[in-house]
């Protein structure tokens, strides 16, 4: 969308606010509702999507007010960084909007949780991106491998970053593949274990790109991936730890999140497959000595991926029962207990040969 | 009640009172006081003071009703030693005529009030002579009384009880001329305490000015601190008058004694003439229910063909008894002393219409709650409830925890008419009980027993008024509510059309748009207000609340 859409979105909105102010109505803003009760797994496409139920916040309702003034100051703010052509972080974002209310001693946001469900609402209700507001997250995530990214007129080729590689922004949508020489990507949970890929020169003797996504992964990554996937075709493969948080990280790459439902298109990546950790690989492995005892928190996270439609598939099922049954998780740096060079040279190149994956 | 009560056909007043009193003659008038004191009133050092302010006051504000005066009366209290004060009272009422004085103040059960039918605060006539007795015994000192009827005579006499006659025993008297009218006692008496507790004299004397809005009362404590609660209404009480029992409040040996002194020549015409409420029609109905002709001579009617028609009586219909003999305060005057005492943010009251207890005595229930303000009792730091009992005007302090009233009080769930926490509240509730016969539990006048008939009504008037308090409470709930919404809105409306002004590139006319929401808010709200609280007007009574107000309802159609 041009950025003269998007301004013009922002002024009907302000354009609505008024109205229903002269017509003595209650400022109102409807947008999809982005709960578990609104989104649902679609099948055919293997998202999770965003349905049809909306929310209404009204400013009268004091419930809402304060959300709707800070609404409403966050699209005035954006408006202000699309016509100016600026692009501001949403800790920036934060910042640039946090003052004391006139004669009172309240601030206008207190914490950046505040502001940051605010902006995808905004998203949603005008169905705008986030980077066409003009707004992006810190990066997270890290990319190397034998490809040449075009960014801004620059050209990196990420096979010549050192061990550290490419920092992923938060926005991708203006880097332009240029050449790409990789068989797939490898999507990495932890940092610590794309080091280790790295030191052992994984990606060279595999011929493919890895990314790691620190922990859950940020918008940005979940992009980059999608359209290495889609555009270049490369099969996906996620490595992660075998407990219900790598697994999730898993599954919101996959298939999307519930929170970004409405983005799921351009975030998630279906056709994506895992490689590790699973149940499985303890005994094969021999890791039963490396195992750690489930906690309270991670079988109530467990009980509830059950519950999930999209981890109804008969494997998944099995992997996260057999892990109750077992009661232990494993991570992926347990294989160290083998070698260090072990998963590198025998774990990864054999399970991924062999087609051992989840889907 | 055995036949031989009957037999004695020369009652005496005092067999006929308390069970108490039944064997008054057998012991001395010390041994039964000294027997009895917690009974009359003298039990613990507050409450014997407040006892004797009690009596004073009693007597004056009968006596000043009974002659249609606006009661002022002046009790001073000051403190002579440790334990040992002199009380003085005076009032501007009628007087008593010499030859009256040394039997109201000198002899036990002598008030003319015993005996009648007729609504009074004090009733069973130990009153004031128990004060001059408790004086004598305490101090040894007499009671001294200066009274004048206004014909310029003033009798100033001093006198204590000769306690073997049960007659006063004068010690001077002095007779003067002075232009007033009134009486002022004076006695000093030793074993008492003064303080401001809940039972003391203050706390007495403010509860007494509520009661009795027409009354002037000034108190002037032993630190010479002098309080007025002045009189909040220039009207008189209409004097109460003596009234025929009720048949329905009727026991065999009163319609027995009655027969026996009766000057009606049949039965019959006894029951039509002597009774309330009997007609020759209900005579007819009774004569189907009873052995024997009712055409017969009353003194020689037996025990019993007595019995037969106080049974008879049980099972016809009468019309409710007179109510002449009660006497309510009334919703307006309590509205008066409570809104000119306690200064209430909310008060509401309710006299509710005259019942029947124990089968014929009639009473009337006055309720009413006081919350904000001065309302409540001050407890250190807060307040507390406060529940003012009163029977027939006269306060009840004592005894609190085995009262009907405080049953009924507690009987009520507050909780339900938005009281959270009652017994924290700035709330007073006043619960008069006006009638001929209150039930107290003791002699001493400060409890009234758990009557069944009694306790229910009070609750259905204590309902009623939480309903109003309800419908009051939640009026400055919403009032509060939006307010703490105007507010909240208001607060926020400045960065809103800021932020609208920018959205539409606008940013001059930031201060018209403010303006225009600031309006349209301030609109809303009010209209909001209004709304709700029409909606809470038509607000329907909770199932509970229905289900007791139709036992209510059935009761009434039993009278």
């Amino acid at each position: 969308m041009k950025d003269k859409d998007v301004e013009g979105r922002l002024t009907e909105l302000g354009k609505e606010l008024l109205a229903d102010v002269s017509k003595k109505k209650s400022p109102k803003m409807t947008m999809p509702q982005r709960g578990l009760n609104n989104v649902h797994f679609d099948k055919a496409s293997s998202l999770l999507r965003l349905g049809k139920k909306t929310s209404t916040r009204s400013f009268m309702n004091v419930a809402h007010s304060k959300k709707f003034m800070q609404t409403a100051m966050i699209g005035a703010k954006c408006k202000e960084l699309v016509s100016r052509g600026k692009t501001a972080s949403i800790r920036e974002l934060y910042y640039q909007l946090k003052h004391s209310i006139a004669e009172t001693k309240e601030n206008t946001f207190d914490d950046q949780s505040e502001s940051d469900p605010l902006i995808v609402d905004l998203e949603t209700m005008l169905e705008v991106m986030r980077e066409e507001l003009h707004l992006k997250a810190d990066d997270k995530g890290t990319l190397i491998g034998n490809i040449i990214i075009e960014d801004s007129g620059d050209t990196i080729d990420c096979s010549k970053l050192g061990r550290s590689g490419l920092s992923v922004p938060s926005i991708v949508e203006q880097y332009k593949f240029k050449k790409v020489n990789a068989k797939y990507v490898l999507v990495i949970e932890t940092g610590a274990m794309f080091d280790r890929l790295v030191e052992e020169k994984y990606h060279i003797k595999n011929n493919c790109i890895m990314v790691a996504t620190k922990g859950q992964a940020a918008r940005g990554c979940r992009r980059l991936v999608n359209r290495l996937h889609t555009e270049l075709k490369l099969p996906a493969i996620m490595f992660t730890d075998g407990d219900p948080w790598g697994y999730y990280i898993y599954s919101v790459m996959k298939a999307g999140s519930m929170a970004l439902a409405h983005e799921s298109l351009r975030l998630g990546t279906p056709g994506m497959k895992f490689v590790g950790m699973t149940m499985s690989d303890i005994d094969a492995y021999g890791l039963e000595k490396v195992t750690e005892t489930l906690k309270d928190v991670d079988k109530k996270r467990v009980s509830e991926l059950l519950q999930y439609p999209w981890f109804q598939k008969k494997e998944w099922k099995k992997e996260l029962d057999l892990m109750v049954n077992k009661g232990v998780r494993i991570e992926q740096q347990a294989l160290a207990s083998k070698s260090l060079e072990f998963v590198a040279e025998e774990y990864l190149p054999q399970k991924i040969k062999s087609g051992e994956l989840l889907s | 009640m055995g036949e031989g009560a009957v037999a004695d056909e020369e009652l005496t007043k005092e067999k006929h009172a308390d069970e108490l009193f039944k064997d008054f003659r057998e012991v001395s008038i010390t041994e039964f006081f000294r027997k009895n004191r917690a009974h009359l009133g003298y039990s613990g050092k507050v409450r014997s003071l407040t006892t004797i302010v009690h009596e004073m006051v009693t007597n004056s504000l009968d006596a000043c009703e009974e002659a249609g005066i606006l009661p002022d009366i002046t009790v001073a209290i000051k403190e002579k030693g440790p334990e040992h004060y002199k009380i003085t009272e005076s009032d501007n009422g009628p007087g008593i005529p010499a030859a009256h004085i040394s039997d109201v103040f000198g002899k036990m059960l002598a008030g003319t009030k015993f005996h009648r039918n007729i609504q009074l605060r004090g009733q069973q006539g130990i009153g004031i002579s128990g004060v001059t007795l408790y004086s004598q015994m305490t101090t040894g000192k007499p009671m001294r009384i200066k009274t004048c009827t206004g014909d310029n005579k003033v009798v100033d006499i001093q006198l204590l009880i000769d306690i073997t006659k049960n007659k006063a025993d004068i010690i001077e008297t002095k007779n003067y001329e002075e232009y007033w009218r009134g009486t002022t006692i004076e006695v000093e008496v030793k074993g008492v305490l003064y303080n401001l507790s809940e039972q003391g004299p203050f706390e007495y004397l403010r509860r007494t000015a509520i009661a009795n809005p027409h009354a002037k009362i000034t108190f002037i404590d032993p630190e010479g601190r002098k309080t007025v609660f002045d009189r909040s209404t220039n009207e008189v009480p209409k004097p109460p008058s003596e009234m025929k029992q009720h048949p329905k409040g009727l026991e065999v040996d009163d319609l027995v004694n009655m027969a026996k002194a009766s000057k009606s020549r049949h039965v019959s015409s006894l029951l039509s003439t002597e009774l309330s409420r009997v007609s020759g029609a209900k005579v007819k109905e009774i004569q189907e229910l009873v052995s024997f002709d009712l055409n017969k001579n009353p003194r020689k009617l037996a025990w019993a063909e007595a019995e037969e028609i106080i049974n008879a009586f049980k099972k016809v219909d009468f019309m409710a008894p007179p109510l002449e003999g009660l006497r309510p305060i009334g919703e307006g005057q309590i509205k008066k002393s409570v809104l000119s005492i306690l200064n209430p943010e909310f008060e509401t009251t309710l006299t509710r219409p005259p019942k029947v207890h124990s089968g014929g005595v009639p009473f009337q229930v006055e309720v009413a709650v006081a919350y904000g303000g001065k309302a409540g009792r001050v407890a250190g730091e807060g307040v507390k409830a406060e529940v003012m009992r009163f029977a027939n005007r006269a306060p009840l302090l004592f005894d609190a925890g085995g009262c009907g009233i405080t049953t009924a009080v507690n009987g009520v769930e507050w909780k339900r008419y938005g009281i959270k926490d009652f017994e924290n509240s700035p709330i007073t509730i006043f619960v008069n009980l006006v009638s001929v016969h209150v039930p107290y539990t003791s002699a001493g006048k400060q409890s009234v027993a758990d009557d069944d008939e009694i306790i229910k009504e009070i609750r259905f008037a204590l309902m009623d008024l939480g309903r109003r308090f309800q419908r009051f409470h939640s009026r400055r709930r919403r009032a509060i509510e939006q307010e703490a919404r105007l507010n909240t809105l208001l607060k926020y409306s400045m960065e809103l059309a800021s932020a609208i002004s920018k959205l539409i590139d606008r940013d001059k006319e930031q201060e018209k748009i403010a303006k225009d929401l600031e309006k349209f808010i301030r609109e809303k709200v009010k209209f909001d207000e209004e709304l709700l609280g029409d909606a809470e007007s038509e607000e329907e009574l909770t199932e509970a609340e229905l289900e007791e107000v139709s036992e209510e309802e059935e009761d009434k159609t039993e009278i």
